[in-house]
């Protein structure tokens, strides 16, 4: 069931990615709608995070492209913003929350321009979003996780994108926190931002998303909530992998064939 | 020169034998030894572990007052394992990563040892001469004496390993598996550390404490590229460790001021970068001709698929058809073409005429097992993958390719042997 | 005055490579400056050989060559060979030194270069070497002029590129959605580490310039959380640390470069004992006190 948006903000067309030429995401098709707040569902290894990490270019596809804004990433990466994993950087890191979330900022005032003082109010105001304005000079390895990722947050808002794309933003935070993200996001949709999720948690799921891509190497569904989550669709999704195209994957890797011959 | 490695090889003076005995010796023990230090990923603890082997040096030396391998050995026996506790509290206690920890063990340490052998220097000490042979390593500074201490301390390594291979290999290979199985973990890991110290110990007088951490790596990564099975990697990288050591008696011989250890690594990295390249298998080359043999192939059966299609089209597969013809299916130059052609003919799949080629019989079979693979795979991506019909093609275009005998059953059983594909194109069977 | 020209080439070195090993440390690539610290020497025997002289634009060049070559050899390795990360560098930069070695005892007539020089340097000779105007002014120690030199690009790189340096370290993946070239920081950084350290090279030799790299940012980090007083704070020790090792040197009649690595390595127990924020000792204080605290809510509750 892959339904097309009726005003994608984003359009992928025939995406594949191989990691160690092993297929990973195959033949991937679709569009998300402007404004809404989509969550990509599947169980792990399944692709997820891969696919936001091609979307973002940090990751070469073997075939395919995608469109953002109906022109390529480079065009419209001020108008774009990525939250990654929390666990994909060190904490120990030698930063104040302000240093992080100014970060944010880095690109609209120019790479090797002083920081203004504009910059540095929206860098604040994006912190007290996030409800963390009291620990701009706090360290950050002292942070809690919650914390952690509202940092992670209040970064991407510094970045006044128009669409967001956040790699398990619920992933080890506490109720508070993961209640006070989803009413930050709501807020961006309702103001016409567009918001991506990874999430692992179907209950939740149901709760947070209009939009909804069921990912399973390859993408099962792709629509509005309420049409997506039938049982049969996530039975799809999470019954097993096709012990075929697991085997292809398998032949390609042991064998290092390219998985597409234009390359 | 020519006269003198004659001398060197015929191995008749009794001082020349002992320093090839003790080099080999040195070397290739080192090498087994290092082998599981690779394979535990301590290449660089065992670099710093080898620098850090200089004070103990030194120190055993300010107290025992001679060079004799049986009060120096000890001191660095010591020192070396010193350096491992160091780096594993270092990162234990404080936010400090491996690989920082490790530098600083490496530099500070050695920084000691340079400070502790230039004081023994400029105090006089008259046994201190030679003491800075440990730095880039001299084999012919062995003597017999020395030599005994030495094979029995290899000997002693090498049966070690012979006895413990299993439960290293275990340990290195999967050491949570190890641990379900009763084995004693820990006590295995420690035994496997003294063994490294051990190697860089009695291996820094061949080779020298800077460039030791080679002796332990090289001759394991060059193995490792030629086989998967550990005990014929080990004894590979014993033998490649055997002839570096043979090189650095060699030089040290024909060359009494060179250093030996550069040489013996030097000689080490040469069979490891040529079995990082051109190494069966697992070698850059290897892969580089594989991935051209594939394009190669892709092309290849892209022809043959062509001829088929054409026939298809003219509902005759033993008309005869041109370049032009081809080239309209599947574009490419044309003196490619004509050079796949040649090939194609002479492997008895087309036939050539005076106004072109034919599909032969065998060419007939191959074009219609690939297009029946690709069309069987576009009907899969449809009805299991709910890709949309216009998406398929490509996809299918390069899995033609390479389904084996084996999946290709496999897809006619799933898909229960259809007739027709998602453009609704004729699936053929033979 | 020797003293004085000593500790102050000493403490060039030293800021150069701390300012530097901040990154390299917080970039978990200590080692890849280890490497590259050794595999420059066969690029500076090579430009010794071609130009016969010591400090020349060349050898900068070759030597941010030869460093920048090392890197994508160990990549190449790694990833095409599909080699482990530490295995691809131990064997790399031993081979590359291995082979500087045997250059400078094969050319020892035309390289002003010795084994010894290699490890630890000829900090000692600094001053004798100074640089005389054809008017016969003396501008004082060569050394000192070149090291400022490499000092100032260092500075200026670090200042202009600041922010995506900054960023590229602490989460490259984010750094690049923002449209910062990735590779193009590694390997401006790795240049950077490759002239400092053949600017060091002869001075201090390769320990040094690895002890420097490393120990006193590592003593930096255990002191503060912020990335700009870790940078001045790692300066700051690497001087006292060129200081203090001299005098011991002195004191014991021994290599000065070897001094001033172990005056890196004390400098680094006092910080890894008794850091205020980070220090093991403190850290004990702190639980014990919690547990303490602890104790006595328990108490009250019961």
């Amino acid at each position: 069931m892959i339904k097309e948006a009726k005003n994608p903000v984003l359009e992928i067309h025939d995406l594949t990615v191989t990691y160690h030429k092993k297929p990973v995401l195959w033949d991937i098709d679709l569009t998300i709608p402007a404004g809404s707040l989509t969550g990509i569902i599947g169980p792990n290894g399944a692709g997820k995070s891969t696919l936001i990490k091609t979307i973002m270019g940090l990751i070469k596809p073997s075939s395919g492209y995608s469109k953002i804004f109906d022109k390529p990433l480079d065009e419209v990466r001020k108008r774009v913003s990525y939250v990654p994993q929390r666990g994909s950087v060190d904490w120990d890191f030698p930063a104040s929350v302000f240093d992080v979330v100014l970060m944010g900022r880095y690109s609209d005032a120019g790479m090797f321009k002083r920081i203004r003082k504009a910059d540095r109010e929206l860098a604040m105001d994006a912190l007290q979003k996030v409800g963390m304005e009291k620990f701009s000079k706090r360290q950050i390895s002292e942070l809690s996780g919650g914390q952690q990722q509202r940092v992670f947050l209040a970064r991407a808002l510094a970045q006044h994108a128009d669409l967001y794309f956040m790699d398990e933003p619920f992933a080890g935070v506490d109720a508070a926190t993961e209640n006070a993200i989803i009413d930050l996001l709501h807020e961006m949709t309702g103001k016409g931002k567009t918001v991506v999720v990874v999430h692992h948690d179907l209950q939740s799921a149901i709760k947070y998303f209009e939009w909804i891509l069921l990912l399973n190497t390859r993408l099962v569904a792709s629509g509005p909530v309420t049409e997506v989550f039938t049982s049969e669709l996530l039975q799809k999704t999470y019954g097993g992998k096709l012990t075929l195209l697991t085997e292809i994957g398998n032949l390609l890797q042991r064998e290092g064939l390219p998985a597409r011959e234009t390359k | 020169m020519y006269e003198q490695i004659i001398d060197f090889l015929s191995l008749s003076d009794p001082n020349v034998r002992t320093v090839v005995l003790g080099s080999i010796l040195l070397t290739s023990s080192s090498a087994i030894i290092g082998a599981f230090t690779f394979l535990r990923k301590k290449a660089l603890v065992g670099d710093a572990v080898a620098h850090s082997v200089l004070p103990g040096i030194c120190l055993a030396f300010m107290i025992g007052g001679a060079k004799d391998p049986l009060i120096l050995i000890p001191g660095a026996f010591l020192a070396g394992w010193l350096s491992m506790i160091l780096i594993d509290k270092i990162t234990l206690h404080s936010r400090i990563k491996e690989d920082t920890a490790i530098g600083m063990v490496l530099s500070v340490t050695f920084g000691l040892g340079i400070l502790m052998l230039t004081f023994i220097q400029h105090s006089g000490n008259a046994n201190q001469s030679g003491l800075d042979h440990f730095l880039f390593g001299k084999a012919a500074a062995m003597l017999g004496s020395d030599v005994i201490i030495f094979s029995a301390i290899a000997l002693l390594m090498v049966l070690t390993v012979s006895f413990l291979f299993k439960e290293f290999a275990l340990v290195c290979f999967d050491r949570e598996y190890a641990s379900s199985m009763g084995l004693p973990v820990k006590r295995l890991d420690f035994l496997m550390t003294s063994l490294t110290v051990l190697a860089v110990v009695i291996g820094i007088q061949a080779v020298g404490v800077v460039l030791m951490a080679a002796m332990l790596i090289t001759p394991a990564a060059a193995a490792r590229f030629w086989t998967d099975n550990l005990k014929l990697m080990i004894i590979m990288a014993a033998v490649i460790g055997a002839v570096s050591g043979f090189t650095g008696a060699l030089v040290s011989y024909l060359y009494p001021s060179m250093p030996t250890g550069p040489w013996i690594v030097v000689v080490a990295s040469v069979f490891a970068f040529i079995s990082f390249f051109f190494a069966p298998k697992k070698g850059i080359l290897q892969y580089m001709i594989k991935q051209r043999r594939i394009r190669l192939m892709i092309n290849e059966e892209n022809i043959i698929k062509a001829g088929y299609h054409i026939g298809e089209d003219r509902k005759d597969f033993t008309s005869s058809m041109t370049a032009t013809d081809l080239i309209r299916r599947r574009p490419m130059p044309e003196s490619k073409l004509k050079g796949h052609l040649a090939k194609l003919t002479r492997q008895g799949y087309f036939r050539k005429h005076s106004q072109g080629w034919e599909l032969t019989n065998a060419g007939y079979k191959k074009g219609s097992r690939l297009v029946r693979i690709h069309r069987l795979w576009e009907l899969y991506l449809t009805e299991y993958l709910n890709i949309a019909s216009d998406h398929v093609h490509e996809d299918a275009e390069t899995i033609e390719h390479f389904i084996t005998p084996e999946l290709e059953k496999q897809l006619e059983q799933t898909l229960n042997y259809p007739s027709e594909d998602p453009h609704q194109s004729k699936i053929p069977y033979e | 005055m020797n003293a004085f020209w000593i500790i102050t080439t000493g403490s060039l070195v030293a800021i150069t490579c701390s300012l530097l090993g901040c990154y390299l440390i917080l970039r978990k690539m200590a080692m890849i400056g280890d490497a590259i610290s050794h595999a420059v020497l066969p690029g500076i025997v090579i430009a010794f050989l071609y130009t016969g002289q010591r400090d020349s634009m060349v050898m900068l060049f070759a030597a941010a060559l030869t460093g920048v070559f090392t890197t994508l050899l160990i990549e190449l390795i790694h990833k095409k060979g599909k080699l482990q990360t530490d295995a691809s560098i131990g064997v790399t930069f031993t081979l590359l030194f291995a082979i500087g070695i045997i250059m400078i005892s094969v050319f020892a007539g035309q390289v002003d270069l010795d084994q010894d020089c290699v490890l630890y340097g000829e900090i000692a000779y600094v001053p004798f070497d100074v640089w005389l105007l054809d008017s016969g002014i003396n501008l004082g120690p060569r050394a000192i002029w070149v090291l400022g030199g490499v000092l100032l690009i260092i500075i200026a790189f670090i200042s202009l590129g600041y922010k995506p340096l900054y960023a590229t370290t602490f989460d490259p993946g984010f750094a690049f959605t923002i449209g910062i070239s990735i590779p193009l920081w590694h390997y401006l950084l790795m240049s950077l580490v490759s002239i400092t350290t053949v600017a060091s090279f002869e001075i201090v030799g390769a320990i040094l310039v690895i002890a420097f790299l490393v120990v006193p940012p590592a003593t930096a980090y255990l002191l503060t959380d912020d990335f700009k007083k870790m940078l001045m704070i790692s300066s700051g020790i690497g001087i006292l640390t060129a200081g203090s090792g001299y005098y011991l040197a002195v004191a014991l009649n021994g290599s000065i470069a070897g001094a001033m690595a172990v005056m890196a390595g004390i400098f680094f127990t006092l910080a890894f004992f008794f850091s205020p924020s980070h220090g093991l000792l403190f850290k004990k204080l702190r639980k014990k006190r919690a547990l303490l605290q602890g104790h006595e809510e328990g108490a009250t509750t019961i």
